[in-house]
């Protein structure tokens, strides 16, 4: 009989994960949720928060366990998990790490120590455990959720890593039985690799739970019928998260300045300047990539006619140092 | 698996087998058991993934339901009222606008009185659009004539879908019914749900063939005339037929439900009640939240108080009765409605609940109302404390402070206003001059001058960047493209879709020149509206104050399943000739929802609703052929484009500019990429649509006052690659390239070959 390590008031177990689109967490979500459901043989819930997002844009899974007769009402995201799973590092700035509870577990992704994550985040009173699984992804070729999965099996004793190599054998099995033996050593390679670490610091006296931020716009203010009146403010957005790992990396001296990019581009990233050339005709000069917009889907590389656009391994902090920003007519202030 | 039985299931008279499922889940399951005769459906979020569970049995071969991909909710209502006269089973599901589309069907059905089940995933209904839980749509469904089960969670889910069938069939109801669930509260939460093991114990609740003895369109012996024309008094006695029989609806399920008990040990009373034998303030909420507020009950009875909570079972009919029995004792009830009934000074359930008061003599009960969760906000244990907060002082006082308002609204910062961020785009910078197009009177048609791209980078791009695409997307790149041979202002209406979502969410914009939005069945005629208001004003000389220096050019931008659901819309405005473009990017299939077939995916394609396995191998029938349907109605300019060709696409747009500003509709479409539903590489996008054009799949032409020309010959430039060549760079397509599916390859090969040899033909020859 499995029993859980801790439960809140209500008896559940709680535990989140917090990605992007594109990761497989909604997927890693449901095999854990299956695996202490049917597995494990606790009761339980899980749901994945939904919006109209694409491949890219944060998303959520929820997972509450508990032990039978224990009633399943609510049907509300998890404020305060016990375990949360981040998926991609960068959404710790963005407060994923939110409400753990008080000697909780926080399992990211990163190819950072679990020390400087803890020094970096404002994490409190909770184990922090990483794991490089994007790495392992590229290098296993799989997916980083499988990685992910093996890291958060780890966190939560109380479920068997037999039972979910065996779905993982069963659900790729009958259509990729090559795909099984790659996934399950991602699987156990995210078991066995992560590093963790106790935050020391006291726990918040009230962990912060991800409130929605309230908009300053509401019945007395929002404009009438839900007009927006602020066309092309997309562009306040950074939407670097969406890179997964690669990026487009420009090189000036070879570039013919021939558009085929700019035509490729997705995401309205590059930017031009009139300029005269050497014969003093004023001309079109790409001047680089704007990174903030910038998915990393490298079909300007594909595009480019040159080796003026290459695909790289995103190093942290290029982007920054290299962004070319694009140039926008705004209403001065 | 390790799971303890006993500790699930009650006493029970039919074997169970648990499964872990989502709400939707259910509805399938519960269907493919039932396994009707038919489901004509059209993908609406959260809705559609039931049609996809039933698509994925389909394929593993474990159903034969003829699922019929209709080309909009109102067709898959017709479908499924089509197929209902015909004595077999009929199952649907839908969602939010899909259902207020189908609306004007609901009671030709009821009245008609030909029983089906549709799922109703509760969805807060446009505009502005919100694709989230609450009961807006549901309660269009109120004066329908269709009985109405409401379900709580996926356990229930499944039991009201059994139910249904049985209650629609009933001699004594003969009904369609509606199974309301809430959408992705219940339809994308996975729980642990009980089911029928056997398939024999459904049917032999439900009963192997719907009841004997009622007529039907398909007996020969008995040919009968459905849906007559009537006059009163003939009509007012066929709707009193249909109300007695409402009514009945409550004693049948009462029946039903006790046989049910009886069957699975689980129970549905017509009210569910909970800890109200002595509650003195109560809370009414429907579906998920009835299951929230339970914990909230328990909480307040620890503290002491008498609380308790009623949530209906089914809400068509009305429990009136039970209700003003539960309340009988009860000295307040808030009772909170996730929909507004705008300006009736509550919501629906409020004023009915008022009603079964004051009906059985209650007036002494202190009721007030609440409109929450509306958009999908939540309904958290805090909000249900509110509820019972306003209960117990209302109670305290014998008062109620204020009897209806809303819940969860926030007021913002008066003090704030939303500011202007851009500068509108600067004419000059539009009007190039880069482009040239002149009519040559001897040929009657246009010649085209356009820059190297290069030169045209200085133009400003339409859109701003920061959009919600996914990587790799090929809408972007594609209609940037295409406006690129646009000079001067544009006006656009998107319809619904990915191009719509991710360039509008509130409250940012993508948008930099005056968009609109409108649902994808009515775009061509919201637009032809405006187009017709801009020249009605400017021929009133209401634009000189503006100094408007150029006509706007108006651009329709819609998918591919836009021109499916509205199809009939574009015709229309194609046929009475606005002076408008309508550009759709053809990615073949219903990216926005999921990944769903839509009448332009290739045939064998793998999609969410057409997939691969033992049963099936992708869509079974072949591509639409929108641009010569389009072609068809003798507009002056239809083209095909592609941005692995930019020069041609920017030629085409700079013509769809002209005809559009001096002649009238103008319609194109661009195949572009999705690399998620694609199953291709992000960066692959341009490649495969090239592919796509080398192969002949999707020949670049133009039909310019009637006369089509080729504009880019793979053939003549010895570019020519096989099908194969395209469908091997995509995983949606790669199992056609497997040796079972050689049959299913040729037969799409040999479409290919025979429109590009009619469309060459039609090239060759100006009559044509």
């Amino acid at each position: 009989m499995t029993v859980l390590p801790e439960v809140n008031q209500l008896g559940f177990f709680e535990i989140r994960l917090e990605s992007i689109g594109g990761l497989g967490a909604n997927l890693a979500g449901k095999m854990l949720a299956e695996a202490g459901i049917v597995g494990a043989g606790v009761d339980g819930v899980s749901f994945s928060s939904y919006g109209s997002e694409k491949k890219g844009s944060p998303v959520k899974a929820h997972i509450r366990f508990c032990e039978f007769g224990t009633p399943i009402r609510d049907t509300s995201p998890i404020e305060h998990p016990h375990v949360i799973g981040i998926f991609h590092e960068a959404l710790l700035a963005s407060g994923a790490a939110s409400g753990i509870r008080p000697g909780g577990m926080i399992l990211v992704n990163s190819a950072h120590s679990a020390q400087r994550i803890i020094e970096q985040s404002d994490v409190r009173g909770c184990t922090v455990a990483v794991l490089d699984a994007t790495r392992i992804a590229m290098e296993e070729k799989n997916k980083v959720n499988m990685a992910m999965l093996g890291g958060l099996f780890r966190l939560c004793g109380f479920l068997d890593p037999a039972f979910m190599k065996d779905v993982i054998a069963k659900s790729l099995g009958k259509k990729y039985p090559q795909a099984v033996e790659q996934a399950i050593r991602v699987f156990e390679r995210g078991y066995a690799e992560i590093q963790t670490m106790e935050s020391l610091a006291p726990a918040a006296e009230e962990s912060a739970a991800a409130a929605a931020p309230e908009s300053p716009f509401g019945y007395l203010n929002q404009p009438l019928g839900g007009v927006v009146v602020t066309p092309g403010s997309s562009l306040l957005k950074d939407l670097s998260i969406s890179r997964s790992g690669m990026l487009p990396a420009f090189d000036p001296a070879t570039c013919i300045h021939c558009a085929q990019c700019d035509t490729a581009c997705p995401d309205l990233c590059f930017v031009w300047e009139e300029q005269p050339d050497k014969r003093g005709r004023m001309q079109m000069f790409l001047q680089g990539i704007d990174y903030q917009y910038c998915k990393g889907c490298l079909k300007c590389v594909e595009a480019c006619p040159t080796d003026s656009l290459s695909r790289m391994l995103e190093e942290e902090g290029y982007a920054a140092a290299n962004r070319v920003k694009q140039r926008f007519d705004f209403v001065e202030a | 698996m390790a799971i303890d039985y006993s500790k699930e299931v009650r006493q029970e008279r039919v074997k169970q087998r648990m499964v872990y499922e989502s709400g939707n889940e259910m509805a399938a399951y519960a269907a493919h058991q039932i396994d009707y005769h038919i489901m004509g459906y059209f993908p609406i979020s959260p809705s559609t993934e039931v049609a996809q569970h039933l698509d994925l049995m389909k394929t593993e071969g474990k159903h034969g339901i003829r699922l019929v991909p209709s080309d909009g909710e109102h067709s898959s209502a017709g479908i499924c009222y089509g197929a209902s006269t015909g004595g077999g089973r009929v199952f649907n599901a839908t969602s939010a606008q899909g259902y207020l589309y189908m609306l004007e069907q609901m009671p030709v059905q009821s009245g008609t009185r030909f029983p089906m089940v549709l799922n109703l995933v509760c969805r807060s209904v446009s505009g502005p659009l919100n694709i989230h839980g609450d009961h807006s749509d549901l309660y269009f469904a109120l004066n329908t004539g269709w009985p109405i089960l409401m379900c709580r969670d996926p356990q229930a889910v499944y039991d009201m879908n059994l139910m249904a069938l049985k209650l629609a069939e009933d001699p004594e109801v003969r009904l369609p019914v509606m199974v309301a669930y809430d959408g992705y509260f219940t339809s994308h939460q996975k729980r642990r749900v009980q089911t029928f093991e056997d398939r024999a114990d459904v049917m032999a609740f439900v009963g192997e063939k719907s009841p004997e003895g009622f007529a039907n369109a398909l007996d020969r012996e008995n040919p009968i005339t459905i849906g007559p024309y009537m006059n009163e008094p003939d009509y007012m006695n066929n709707r009193y037929q249909m109300s007695q029989a409402m009514y009945r609806a409550e004693a049948v399920f009462e029946r039903i439900s006790a046989e049910y008990t009886e069957l699975t040990g689980r129970e549905y009373p017509v009210l569910d009640q909970y800890r109200m034998d002595d509650a003195e303030v109560a809370v009414f909420v429907m579906n998920s939240a009835s299951e929230s507020i339970k914990d909230v009950v328990d909480e307040l009875r620890a503290k002491g108080i008498k609380a308790g909570s009623i949530a209906p079972n089914l809400i068509r009919p009305f429990p009136q009765r039970q209700i003003a029995e539960a309340l009988k004792h009860v000295r307040a009830i808030t009772v909170g409605d996730r929909a507004d009934s705008c300006g009736a000074h509550g919501g629906n359930m409020l004023n009915e609940v008022k009603a079964a008061l004051f009906t059985h003599g209650n007036r002494d009960i202190q009721v007030m109302g609440r409109v929450y969760g509306l958009g999908g906000k939540e309904f958290r244990a805090e909000d249900g404390r509110h509820f019972f907060d306003l209960a117990i002082e209302a109670a305290a006082r014998n008062e109620v402070a204020v009897p209806f308002d809303f819940y969860g609204h926030t007021p913002g910062d008066p003090l704030q206003s939303p500011k202007r961020l851009l500068k509108p785009l600067n004419f000059d910078d539009l009007k190039t001059g880069l482009i040239t197009v002149t009519p040559n009177p001897e040929t009657g048609k246009l010649a085209v001058k356009i820059p190297p791209l290069r030169s045209l980078t200085k133009k400003p791009k339409r859109l701003a960047p920061g959009h919600g695409a996914c990587p790799g997307c090929g809408i972007f790149s594609g209609l940037e493209l295409f406006f690129k041979g646009i000079e001067g202002d544009i006006v656009t209406l998107f319809h619904t879709g990915c191009a719509m979502v991710t360039t509008t969410g509130y409250p940012h914009s993508s948008h930099k020149a005056t968009y609109l939005h409108n649902l994808f069945q009515n775009g061509a005629a919201t637009l032809s509206g405006l187009v017709e208001m801009f020249w009605e004003r400017k021929r009133r000389g209401e634009f000189e104050a503006f100094g408007l220096q150029e006509d706007f050019t108006f651009v329709m931008v819609t998918g591919d399943g836009g021109m499916d659901i509205g199809m009939g819309p574009a015709i229309g405005a194609a046929l009475r000739g606005h002076r408008m473009i309508i550009v759709e990017y053809d990615n073949e299939g219903y990216m926005n929802t999921g990944a769903q077939l839509s009448y332009s995916t290739p045939l064998g394609h793998r999609t969410s609703t057409s997939g691969v396995g033992q049963a099936q191998q992708g869509k079974s029938f072949h591509h639409k052929d929108t641009a010569q349907i389009m072609a068809a109605t003798n507009i002056p300019y239809v083209f095909t484009g592609s941005e692995a060709y930019p020069q041609d696409l920017v030629k085409k747009a700079a013509k769809a500019h002209w005809y559009a500003q001096n002649v009238g509709l103008v319609y194109g479409k661009i195949l572009i990429a999705c690399p998620l539903n694609w199953l291709s590489p992000d960066d692959q996008g341009a490649n495969i649509v090239d592919a796509a054009v080398s192969s002949n799949f999707f020949p670049l032409y133009e039909v310019e006052q009637g006369i089509t020309t080729i504009t880019y010959n793979p053939e003549e430039k010895n570019k020519k690659v096989p099908v194969t060549d395209w469908l091997k760079r995509m995983g949606k397509t790669r199992h056609l390239l497997k040796p079972e599916n050689e049959a299913a390859l040729q037969d799409f090969e040999r479409e290919v070959e025979l429109r590009w040899n009619r469309l060459k033909a039609k090239h060759e020859h100006p009559d044509l």
